[in-house]
């Protein structure tokens, strides 16, 4: 689809829901490889004995055939889910109803310059396919992937798209191999981010290769329920590091994203570290304010995956969490563990529903207050799919 | 009102008086210290006013007085160190029987105010070893409890260590698990490596236990032992809440690959799982404290526990700070009776 | 409610489905053995269109078993295409919490043709 076919009826709608957290695939490993400078194809993608392209260890259920993948959204056309621009934005931007959506590409690799190209690879992958025709109707916004291992390629990396108009965040991996957030190792990437106004989402990646998955301290659950259930415990330690080793401080205007771990452990999480402040303060010389203060300047949560609870219950924890300016939702689309708009926006309190849906986002990353209409979504459009 | 303080730690007076309990062939042997090489608080772990007076927490009498007196305390549950998940893991075991000799010598037989109760102290990598410990010492009638660490390169829900908790669920002894002094092969106690400020150590650490509870379920380790009970003693529990929910949510999707899990996780935490309180958990404001704790039943799974005389250490008032009088009833009293039947002990020994 | 025609049962063979426009998100209706059932393809979760997912079996524990499992019920299971929660094709039961029911409907068998009543 190209501007032309539709430019006689443009019309703009409202923002309503902004999707923090989508995932886009590239169609095939060798549309990806042609970004990839000529001289890396072979160490990035290495030929020989097939490897699975995404391993799912640690695997959901049946995930040898659904690529954790939700079983319903795989393009009428062919490839993967979330390979297909158009089947996405029919099936999120008018099925779903979200206005704008914040696409976030997952890869990794196990040397740091290694991981600089591919990460490089992706964010030229995703301004092209994604980003640059396709986004005609300006809904989708991407993330500039960096390796955490360099930070120093990262910022280089960051300021090579910083300004770009569809960009609107940095992104980096909180498996980082026994290096906390707060560290100074990190402080060139977070410099150029602040700089350049991008707040540094982070994803956790967990269908990935054992190598990737942090030793837990007390060692691995064998199964993917108890595992997932205590990942938020990886988000947990780093946001203690960003406080507890001044990475605000350093930084002021550093804004951090926690993607796909859900939100609900930041209150037990705020109260223990303004405890141990308030007790430990000589211990912390440099860290001027309680830490949950930090916590509602800097830091933000998505809030895919929302939790099976009572309504009432789950309602009332919210309420007493009082972080409805922290809190932006998220479908993870095209994953099996998607959370749809209507079903989430019931779940919140009613006075905290705008700034979860649309305004917290909105604000962060600087989002217009309309959009282009599909036109699937005007009046009278009948049998238009997208 | 009965008073319980389910969670205190007696030391030795210097660490070289464990060898007093070993026998010939481990006298020589090095012993990591109680205290740890990277994380001890700074300006020292224990409460200011303990130290001059030897080593904190180091004086039955002492502590007794700080105790029972100034805390109102009525009995104590008595948890010692040892020395860390030392590589040999045999020494480890004769390490857990000197303390454990030790306690029963220097705090427990002595008492006979009989308000100290103890340990059996065990080594999690030794299962052998830890099952005829549990054996040689669960008749004692002041042993209340077995206790393990939190530190542990595999989670207690892991299979290789059923013996030892079936042992214990068969002696009616619930497992606390308390983070561990000493030095030992264990991984990193953060997510993201370790932690470079001891604040960033210290505010982590306990949630680590919800790794060993969420395996213990899962792995069907409850389910399968009806009668077995773990403590977390060091708290943590605040994330019980937030994370519980997770666990109940994706077990909806998995349950097919763990069958053996027949209800809810968190159906399991009422008969098998308590925590011991702790300064960093709870609302920081008080206001709040009463409604946190009916989040999942919290109120029926929590024990008063002071950490004396770690710096720490928390009086009772602390931690019924804004709770209602039922919840009161159960922290202080009633979850740590129902527990660990102080009241029956006394009864037997009138 | 209405008798619907769905289609003729030679359309319909065992472990197949056919989803029908009919209640307010459509109803898949299953043939598991030459017996026929029908569910709203309406995931009591958040939505998902239930009858576009795997068709399975699920497991029961069986200390007998070196894994601790028995595969059972193989065909009589929906899982949802989302979040795979496990669905009794027969009586609409949510394997893991009984509270999560979905919707099920009359199928039956008339001159040949599968009608359903929704």
């Amino acid at each position: 689809m190209t501007i032309g076919e539709h430019v006689q009826d443009i019309r703009d709608i409202d923002v309503t829901i902004v999707d923090t957290d989508v995932h886009p695939l590239p169609v095939s490993a060798e549309v990806l490889k042609s970004y990839a400078p000529a001289q890396w194809k072979d160490k990035l993608w290495p030929t020989g004995n097939a490897v699975s392209a995404v391993p799912h260890f640690y695997d959901t259920p049946d995930s040898y055939k659904t690529n954790s993948l939700r079983v319903d959204a795989s393009p009428p056309g062919g490839g993967v889910a979330g390979s297909d621009p158009d089947f996405a934005a029919k099936q999120l931007l008018v099925d779903a109803g979200v206005s704008i959506a914040v696409l976030e590409p997952m890869c990794d690799a196990q040397l740091p310059q290694a991981e600089d190209v591919l990460k490089a690879t992706h964010n030229d992958w995703l301004a092209d396919v994604w980003l640059g025709e396709a986004n005609w109707h300006g809904r989708w916004r991407g993330a500039i992937s960096v390796t955490a291992q360099d930070p120093a390629a990262a910022a280089r990396e960051i300021e090579r798209w910083a300004g770009h108009p569809y960009m609107a965040e940095v992104l980096m991996t909180p498996q980082t191999r026994g290096i906390p957030f707060g560290s100074p190792h990190f402080d060139p990437m977070y410099a150029a981010a602040a700089r350049n106004g991008l707040p540094v989402a982070t994803h956790l990646m967990g269908q990935t290769p054992f190598e990737l998955i942090p030793i837990y301290p007390v060692g691995n659950p064998a199964h993917w329920h108890d595992f997932f259930a205590s990942w938020p415990l990886l988000y947990v330690s780093h946001l203690m590091s960003l406080v507890f080793d001044g990475a605000f401080d350093r930084h002021p205007d550093l804004r951090v994203v926690f993607v796909e771990g859900g939100f609900t452990w930041a209150l037990p999480a705020m109260w223990r570290m303004d405890r141990i402040w308030e007790q430990r303060k000589a211990d912390l010389p440099h860290v001027k304010r309680k830490p949950s203060a930090y916590v509602r300047e800097h830091v933000r949560f998505t809030t895919q995956p929302l939790e099976e609870v009572d309504l009432g219950e789950y309602r009332q924890y919210l309420e007493m969490m009082d972080l409805g300016d922290n809190i932006m939702f998220s479908t993870d689309y095209p994953h099996w563990s998607y959370d749809s708009p209507d079903w989430a926006i019931r779940r919140f309190p009613a006075d905290q529903r705008e700034r979860i849906m649309r305004g917290n986002a909105t604000a962060l990353y600087g989002l217009p207050a309309t959009v282009k209409a599909l036109p699937a979504e005007l009046p009278g459009a009948g049998d238009v799919a997208v | 009102m009965t008073i319980i303080d389910a969670n205190v730690q007696p030391h030795f007076r210097f660490n070289s008086e464990i060898r007093r309990y070993l026998s010939a062939p481990h006298k020589l042997r090095a012993i990591p210290d109680v205290e740890q090489q990277w994380y001890q608080a700074p300006g020292g772990d224990y409460r200011q006013d303990l130290y001059g007076d030897g080593y904190p927490g180091s004086d039955p009498e002492t502590m007794a007085h700080h105790l029972f007196d100034d805390n109102g305390v009525d009995y104590a549950i008595l948890n010692p160190l040892t020395r860390g998940n030392i590589a040999d893991y045999l020494l480890n075991s004769r390490i857990c029987a000197a303390v454990n000799d030790w306690l029963l010598d220097r705090w427990l037989e002595p008492d006979t105010s009989n308000r100290f109760r103890g340990t059996i102290r065990v080594n999690p990598e030794d299962v052998r070893g830890a099952v005829a410990e549990i054996e040689r010492l669960a008749g004692h009638p002041k042993m209340v409890q077995v206790g393990v660490p939190m530190q542990s390169r595999e989670p207690y829900g892991k299979p290789m260590f059923e013996p030892i908790w079936e042992a214990a669920a068969a002696h009616g002894l619930p497992v606390a698990v308390h983070i561990n002094g000493g030095n030992g092969v264990d991984h990193a106690p953060t997510f993201a490596g370790h932690a470079y400020t001891y604040p960033g150590y210290a505010a982590f650490m306990p949630l680590n236990s919800f790794v060993h509870l969420a395996t213990l379920i899962v792995e069907g380790m409850f389910g399968r032992h009806r009668d077995l009970r773990f403590v977390f003693a060091d708290g943590g529990y605040d994330i019980l809440t937030p994370l519980m929910w997770r666990l109940d949510t994706f077990w909806m999707s998995m349950r097919d690959q763990t069958p053996w899990v027949d209800r809810f996780p968190s159906e399991y935490l009422r008969d098998h799982v308590r925590f011991c309180s702790s300064a960093l958990d709870g609302p920081t404001d008080e206001g709040q404290a009463e409604q946190w704790l009916d989040f999942t039943n919290k109120a029926d799974l929590l024990m008063y526990g002071s950490s004396y005389p770690h710096w720490s250490a928390t009086g009772p008032s602390a931690v019924i700070a804004g709770l209602n009088d039922a919840q009161r009833d159960k922290v202080l009293w009633r979850n740590a009776n129902d527990l660990f039947g102080v009241a029956e002990v006394e009864g037997s020994l009138a | 409610m209405q008798r619907l025609p769905v289609c003729a049962i030679e359309d319909l063979p065992p472990g197949t489905m056919k989803l029908v426009q009919a209640g307010k998100f459509g109803v898949g209706v299953y043939n598991i053995d030459g017996s026929l059932y029908a569910i709203a393809n309406y995931c009591s979760h958040e939505g998902a269109p239930l009858c576009l997912g795997y068709v399975r079996g699920t497991t029961e524990y069986d200390p007998e078993m070196p894994d601790q499992i028995r595969h059972v019920r193989e065909g009589q299971i929906a899982r949802c295409p989302w979040h795979q929660w496990e669905f009794d094709i027969t009586t609409g039961a949510c394997l893991a919490d009984p509270k999560k029911k979905v919707r099920t409907y009359e199928v039956d068998v008339a001159g040949g043709q599968v009608y359903l009543t929704a």
